[in-house]
């Protein structure tokens, strides 16, 4: 999926509530991560997250116009963090943080399904990779 | 950097290793993939392609305030990856190791040093410092140094120094408030002290004439400039220093803040003769 689509995606979603768009094709785990992540979204600190799956995308993020920030951010450390793992000899990644001034993320793979989490910097994040990993 | 600069940053991460054996893999690289530093076998990774990636990265994280850190967690070792001043630092250790001594060379120590080099680089005799002019004050230059710089120092070149001139008491330092001064009958490179510690200054160095002061701001960016007594109207301005504009910025302090103030005497030639 690029950016773009879900930027697209993103910009429907206005009032910070989850979307889900054509589920279809998607497998079970796909379907149970995103209820795993609805909860972890109710966690003190978590300001939204993003899963990207072969077809769909769910996206519950902070009201305003920084979704499509959220979304390019999400698809950007995809790419990029897996190259540059690669060029340092890390062939399995398991989960990817960037820690900003602001706010934290972390993005992981889980079968065909991405899930990036947007969350305080005072947040937990190994505690909820472990959640996400359940 | 200079040589000497990578063999400093070679000797940190050296020192890290020792303390972490864990850190299999650290090196220090410019975006065009020179490496400043390494330890660690099979460095020959493509380093502008991951200078590349962590840029798109950054781009893309204003939401975020930025990246201060990117960490990539593999299944038997993790990434650490930071930037400052376009030198970027990458760390592989393994999972055993101690997180808080790679966060301390990632975050806190490679960091200082390089930003501590970029600061001394200008310096060096082989390295002058670009100098700007500036238009509205004729009199003085601004040293501009690169993004980190220390000190802004207003300096007057036209006054040679002396090597051979008799000892001087040393000047006494005095704190004060800035006060903001503008208007058309402001000269701009001029400040104001009060007029009761410039006395105190004439009688020190025994009626020898003063003409400049050195302030000095709580962030260490120093200027020296020409200054006056105060006004009679501010007198009553205790603890206070007028300073114009143009001075402020090249201070980059403002009205409130506190400042070092201590006279600056210059050793000419002419008293020599």
């Amino acid at each position: 999926m690029t950016p773009n689509t879900v930027a697209t995606q993103a910009e429907s979603v206005k009032n910070g509530a989850v979307a889900i768009t054509s589920a279809e094709g998607e497998d079970a785990g796909f379907a149970s991560l995103g209820a795993g992540l609805a909860e972890i979204r109710k966690l003190e600190g978590v300001v939204g997250y993003i899963m990207r799956g072969k077809n769909s995308a769910i996206l519950d993020l902070p009201e305003g116009g920084e979704i499509s920030q959220f979304a390019f951010l999400s698809h950007q450390l995809n790419e990029s963090s897996f190259e540059i793992a690669k060029q340092l000899g890390v062939t399995e990644v398991e989960s990817v943080l960037v820690e900003g001034e602001k706010l934290k993320v972390i993005s992981m793979k889980i079968g065909e399904n991405k899930v990036s989490v947007f969350m305080e910097k005072s947040a937990n994040h190994v505690s909820i990779i472990k959640r996400i990993l359940i | 950097m200079a040589e000497d600069s990578s063999i400093t940053l070679q000797t940190v991460i050296d020192e890290f290793r020792s303390i972490s054996p864990e850190l299999t893999k650290c090196l220090v690289f410019k975006k065009d993939g020179e490496i400043m530093a390494s330890i660690g076998n099979n460095i020959g990774e493509d380093r502008s392609k991951i200078a590349a990636c962590f840029d798109e990265i950054a781009d893309q994280a204003e939401v975020l305030g930025g990246v201060e850190i990117l960490t990539i967690h593999g299944a038997s070792s993790q990434i650490e990856i930071t930037r400052t001043n376009n030198h970027y630092l990458a760390a592989v250790a393994s999972l055993s190791a101690n997180e808080k001594i790679v966060k301390a060379l990632t975050c806190v120590i490679v960091p200082t040093v390089i930003k501590l080099l970029d600061q001394v680089k200008p310096a060096l005799p082989n390295n002058p410092p670009p100098e700007v002019a500036v238009p509205v004050v004729k009199q003085v230059e601004v040293e501009v140094k690169p993004p980190e710089e220390p000190k802004s120092i207003v300096k007057l070149p036209e006054i040679p120094a002396a090597p051979s001139e008799p000892e001087l008491p040393k000047p006494p330092v005095t704190q004060f408030m800035v006060e903001k001064i503008g208007g058309l009958m402001v000269a701009p490179d001029i400040v104001r002290v009060d007029a009761e510690v410039v006395a105190k200054w004439i009688d020190l160095y025994g009626g020898r004439e003063i003409t400049h002061v050195q302030i000095e701001t709580l962030e260490a960016k120093t200027a020296i400039c020409r200054f006056k007594p105060m006004r009679e109207v501010d007198r009553k301005l205790k603890g206070i220093i007028q300073i114009p504009e143009k001075i402020l910025q090249v201070l980059r302090t403002g009205e409130g803040k506190l400042v070092m103030v201590k006279p600056f005497i210059f050793k000419l030639k002419e008293e020599q003769s």
